[in-house]
């Protein structure tokens, strides 16, 4: 019997869940080193999956399916492609540096890393699942673990932000249950697969337009899109710091991911209609969020802002649909998974030391903190695209796809690249140069733990952007496939 | 004759289907007549004897699983309809007993009234949902809402817990008069009581008129009876008041049996019998529906009253149950089963938390039940346990998977937009959307505020056994609710 | 059928209108002569002591609801009685379970003192 590599990637962290659950709450070092373990597992099991994927068919692969609830046709059905794998891989990998990252919550630790697992289970669930029931179950399984991270363990405004986070997502997910049952209905025989709905495509263009808008209102909550990306930047400010790279290294992918799991091939008509929409958004996200980043003083806050920017190329890439701009906006979700998930650590550090985040209140770090000044530097060019580093690949990527496609939009993301590298800049002029601050004299650089968890992060921003093939090879068969299907080639 | 031609006899006249809520009735009796011999000291020995009658008549309804008989001349009926309902009202009486164990003796009701009522009440309920003679159907409606009457007016000497009572009895009584008028006028219309004889006279369009015109005004008087003890708007009125001043594990009793076996002889009668009428009943149900959702949500947002919040999030519940009685059909009536079985854990699992939660040292009234909102600030500090409980019964209660709640509502849900009531589903679904506000606020006090009083939970291993049992169901229907959708939609089937 | 609820309301006004013929006639012929005597409460005889709106001792409420339980009794008992051959042994055993009931709700309430006068 073949190993059921899915189910132990994704349950893995949910066994660890109960595991801690039945621990004593006393003995917190046992309850760190267990989910380590476990989410250590986990993210081991996700390597497993990428050696032996084969990268040359765009098929499922690793395929289970067993009967879940045989009355409505609903099926415990999971698989990765090249759309999903990458991401399944991003997540083992951010969740594993986040809990090593989490070591320092002081507060009902045991409640925390049992939350965290459940968290984990819940967003690889999502990027398995090729059954809309379970798909949807994993949707909405992750809001209440992310609604008590946020809620308990969160900054000042935390409840706001909770209560904020849970309503919008949910609202969202309203729209996309209402979808999936419209599919179902509309499908003879009912299914749920999204598989075979992909193959066979089989609604109208008309109810297409409605099903692709109340998908895409749950997705672009998530992603987030403007105008809907209000939500963002109180829950990313106000999560403590492990959260906020879930948030924004993982959360933020599913919007986008279900564009491309869900909508694209099942609804292609639709999608072809909405694509001029879909990069008219994605011009917006880009410059605006560039924009506001810009303005803020809380650096928390700009790097929130910034994720709503760097979506918008993921979206531009999206709405292309060119192999080259799609294989670019994956990319970008792997990319910025990983670059924004080490600013958010790196945000953290310096929080914890200094409690607060005010960036004019910095200022000549660079000789109190020299290693973190290097790998915050490293960590802010990757995200405003110097090439040789991961950012670079993705945005470039995305743009000589989407070119031919999209000009003038195109042309006008391109200033986005220009604020963004201004503000990135700017911050690291006003926090690492100049007169060095008497206050910050006794810092201490950081710590092995920290390194353990920035390290990786920042060799694997450097070694895909100088070979980018590594990742993209994943995705490419998929994303050509994908990208003939929809422009009919 | 002889004992075994008796026994033949009895049988042959359908006495089978009356066993498991006989069996209810005599541990009715059995628990009334032991509190009279029994001393103080020995009272704690009633729940448990109530247990055992539960027991007893579970294992009756399981022994008769795969029978089918009618008893009384066409009065009763045991399918495995009956027999699904009486394993919910078991099920949710049991729990409830468990949960009183404790709570009765601390307010001071452990009394061998309070446990035979119960079951008293169980048996009116079993007897409504084998009901199929419409007599016989206000019988078993009589016995229950008499007990719930009686029970609801427990504490005596508390004003709220009169008030309780004296509302529900006098709209209890108005809402009898409606059904039973009701039922008068489709022994008019039909000159028989039986379900048999509704289905043959308005099942045919043959029908004269006039008889037509009268099964509509039956239809409508048999609603608003039933309506009224389903909750829904606009008969909820006593709902908040009964809710509030009734002994909690009564309260929890009350939103689960009574709704439950309302629901049941709704089927029975709407949806068996008199699907001829359904065009014209389901306008009215959709309407009820949609209120009922929309009244309990918003309203229940209101609220600064633990349990008058419940009572909302129950009104809503009913308005949830409507959706799915209005979509009809087997889906429909499959999904109202799943739901009330769903609804049986969640909601007795709330109440329990409820009746387990009092205040603690220090203020003037220790020991007191604590039932405002606030009191639940910064329970998962103190009492984990009960609070992640309590959170599991909120997300539940709003519909989040992978719970009970979610899976009965999708039930539900999809049920409708199959009937092709895509525009109830929505509204439907945004109502629950709106739930969510005032569930999580429970959960937000509870794991995101500190304690403001000190409140302490029950320390009671009965009370824990069955809000541990409720956790399981909860999570269980959720995460594996195939054979509990076969089993509804079994149930449905034996009665089409 | 329409003509069965015609007779019907035809004895039920005819009835009315009797009622109203034999007040209004012995109005006419009774002679009226009002004294404080007889304008008093009747009592059997008795001077009426204190205010109608006195309390009564809530034991008759007791007496009067066990009056009626077998009173109700005795209403099901005659008619079974008559038919008591032709509904055979179930039928026997299904009265034997109605009068067990009762005796049952008679044990409780002679158990609760309700049978007693004094407290």
């Amino acid at each position: 019997m073949e190993l059921p590599v899915l189910s132990l990637v994704t349950f893995i962290p949910l066994v660890g869940a109960i595991v801690v659950l039945l621990m004593s709450s006393e003995n917190e070092k046992a309850v760190k080193a267990t989910s380590t373990v476990f989410s250590g597992i986990s993210f081991v099991f996700s390597v497993v999956l990428m050696v032996a994927y084969n990268r040359a068919i765009p098929d499922f692969q690793f395929v289970e399916r067993a009967s879940w609830i045989p009355q409505i046709n609903v099926w415990y059905y999971v698989g990765v492609d090249g759309i999903s794998i990458t991401m399944v891989f991003l997540t083992a990998l951010l969740s594993f540096m986040s809990v090593i990252g989490s070591f320092g919550i002081k507060d009902r630790v045991k409640q925390y890393f049992a939350l965290f697992l459940l968290l984990q289970t819940a967003m690889t669930g999502v990027f398995v699942a090729l059954d809309f029931f379970l798909f949807y179950v994993f949707w909405e399984a992750m809001l209440v673990p992310m609604y008590f991270l946020i809620g308990i363990w969160g900054g000042p405004r935390r409840e706001y932000a909770a209560i904020k986070f849970f309503l919008y997502t949910l609202l969202g997910s309203v729209a996309i249950l209402l979808a999936i049952l419209a599919m179902y209905f509309s499908t003879t025989p009912h299914t749920f697969d999204i598989v075979e709905l992909g193959k066979t495509h089989p609604f109208a263009p008309g109810l297409q337009m409605i099903l692709f808008l109340a998908l895409f209102l749950g997705f672009a909550i998530k992603v987030p899109v403007f105008p809907f990306h209000t939500w963002l930047p109180d829950a990313h400010v106000e999560a403590p710091t492990a959260i906020s790279v879930i948030l924004a290294g993982v959360l933020l992918k599913m919007g986008t991911y279900g564009i491309f799991r869900i909508s694209y091939p099942i609804l292609p008509d639709a999608a072809r209609d909405f694509a001029p929409f879909l990069a008219v958004l994605a011009v917006i996200n880009i410059v605006y969020g560039a924009l506001v980043a810009m303005g803020q003083k809380d650096l928390k806050k700009l790097v929130a802002y910034s994720s709503v920017s760097h979506m918008g190329y993921v979206l531009l890439g999206l709405a292309a649909m060119t192999p080259t701009a799609m294989n670019g906006a994956m990319l970008q979700m792997f990319a910025h998974g990983i670059i924004t998930g080490s600013l958010f650590l790196l945000v953290g550090v310096i929080y914890d030391r200094a409690h607060h985040r005010d960036i004019d209140g910095f200022g000549g770090l660079a000789v109190q903190l020299p290693i973190y000044t290097g790998i915050m530097s490293l960590a802010c060019f990757a995200s405003l695209g110097l090439p040789g580093l991961a950012g670079f690949i993705a945005e470039f990527m995305t743009f000589v796809g989407a070119f031919p496609v999209f000009k003038t939009i195109v042309m006008i993301s391109a200033v986005g690249i220009v604020i963004t590298a201004g503000y990135f800049l700017w911050t690291l002029q006003r926090m690492f140069l100049g007169k060095p601050q008497e206050k910050y004299a006794g810092f201490p650089d950081l710590s092995a733990r920290e390194l353990v968890t920035l390290v990786p992060l920042q060799v694997l921003t450097v070694f895909i952007g100088v070979y980018p093939w590594l990742i993209i090879d994943f995705m490419n068969s998929s994303m050509e496939s994908l990208s003939h299907f929809l422009r009919g080639v | 004759m002889n004992e075994y031609a008796l026994g033949q006899g009895l049988w042959e006249m359908g006495f089978a289907a009356a066993v498991p809520f006989t069996l209810v009735a005599l541990s009715a009796m059995a628990v009334l007549l032991a509190d009279l011999w029994l001393l103080p000291s020995q009272k704690r020995a009633l729940p448990w004897a109530a247990l055992a009658g539960v027991l007893l008549s579970a294992a009756s309804v399981a022994f008769l699983w795969n029978e089918e008989a009618t008893g009384f001349g066409g009065a009763i009926r045991l399918d495995r309809f009956s027999a699904f309902f009486a394993m919910v009202f078991l099920l949710g009486t049991g729990l409830v007993v468990l949960l009183s164990s404790a709570y009765a003796r601390r307010e001071g009701v452990e009394r061998g009234e309070y446990y035979a009522l119960l079951l008293f009440g169980t048996s009116g309920a079993m007897l409504m949902a084998s009901a199929v003679e419409l007599v016989t159907f206000f019988l078993g409606l009589e016995i229950l809402s008499v007990s719930l009457y009686v029970l609801s007016g427990f504490f005596r000497q508390r004003p709220a817990s009169a008030e309780a009572a004296a509302k529900y009895f006098i709209l209890g009584a108005f809402a009898s008069a409606f059904l039973l008028y009701g039922i008068a006028l489709f022994y008019g219309a039909s000159g028989s009581t039986t379900y048999a004889a509704l289905r043959e006279s308005f099942g045919s369009a043959a029908f004269p008129y006039s008889h037509g015109l009268l099964a509509l005004a039956a239809s409508g008087l048999l609603l608003i009876g039933l309506a009224f003890k389903l909750g829904a708007v606009p008969f909820h009125m006593w709902v908040p008041d009964t809710y509030e001043g009734a002994p909690t594990t009564i309260t929890a009793y009350m939103s689960v049996v009574s709704k439950a076996a309302a629901a049941a002889a709704f089927i029975r009668v709407f949806g068996a019998s008199l699907s001829s009428l359904q065009q014209d009943t389901s306008a009215v149900l959709w309407v009820l529906a949609v209120v009922t959702m929309t009244l309990g949500n918003v309203v229940a947002i209101a609220q600064t009253n633990i349990k008058r919040m419940l009572a909302y999030s129950s009104i809503a519940h009913a308005g949830y149950l409507l959706v799915a009685l209005t979509a009809a059909g087997e889906a429909g009536y499959s999904s109202v089963l799943f739901y009330v079985l769903a609804y049986v854990f969640m909601t007795l699992g709330a109440f329990g938390v409820v009746s387990l939660v009092r205040k603690g040292e220090g203020g003037a009234d220790a020991g007191a039940e604590a039932l405002d909102i606030s009191h639940y600030s910064g329970l998962a500090g103190r009492h984990g346990l009960l609070a992640a409980a309590m959170a599991v019964f909120m997300v539940s209660l709003s519909g989040i998977p992978p719970t009970a709640g979610f899976f009965a509502k999708f039930y539900v849900f999809s049920a409708a937009v199959r009937a092709g009531e895509v525009g109830l589903a929505i509204i439907g679904v945004l109502n629950s959307l709106v739930s969510v506000y005032f569930y999580m606020r429970i959960v937000f006090l509870m794991y995101m505020k500190e304690e403001t009083v000190p409140v302490r939970g029950s320390r009671s291993r009965a009370g824990w056994v069955a809000l541990a049992a409720c956790v399981l169901g909860t999570l269980l229907l959720g995460v594996l609710p195939s054979s509990f959708a076969r089993l509804a939609t079994e149930s449905i089937a034996s009665i089409f | 059928m329409f003509l069965d609820y015609l007779y019907a309301a035809g004895f039920a006004i005819a009835g009315f209108i009797f009622l109203l013929l034999a007040l209004w006639v012995g109005a006419l012929v009774q002679p009226k002569d009002p004294s404080g005597r007889k304008l008093t409460t009747y009592e059997c005889g008795e001077i009426p002591v204190g205010q109608p709106w006195s309390q009564f001792n809530i034991r008759f409420y007791v007496f009067a609801l066990s009056f009626v339980i077998f009173d109700i009794e005795t209403i099901f008992l005659v008619p079974w009685a008559v038919v008591f051959k032709d509904v055979g042994v179930v039928g026997y055993v299904e009265m034997a379970v109605f009068v067990s009931v009762l005796l049952l709700g008679l044990a409780y309430a002679w158990r609760k003192g309700a049978l007693k006068w004094a407290l």
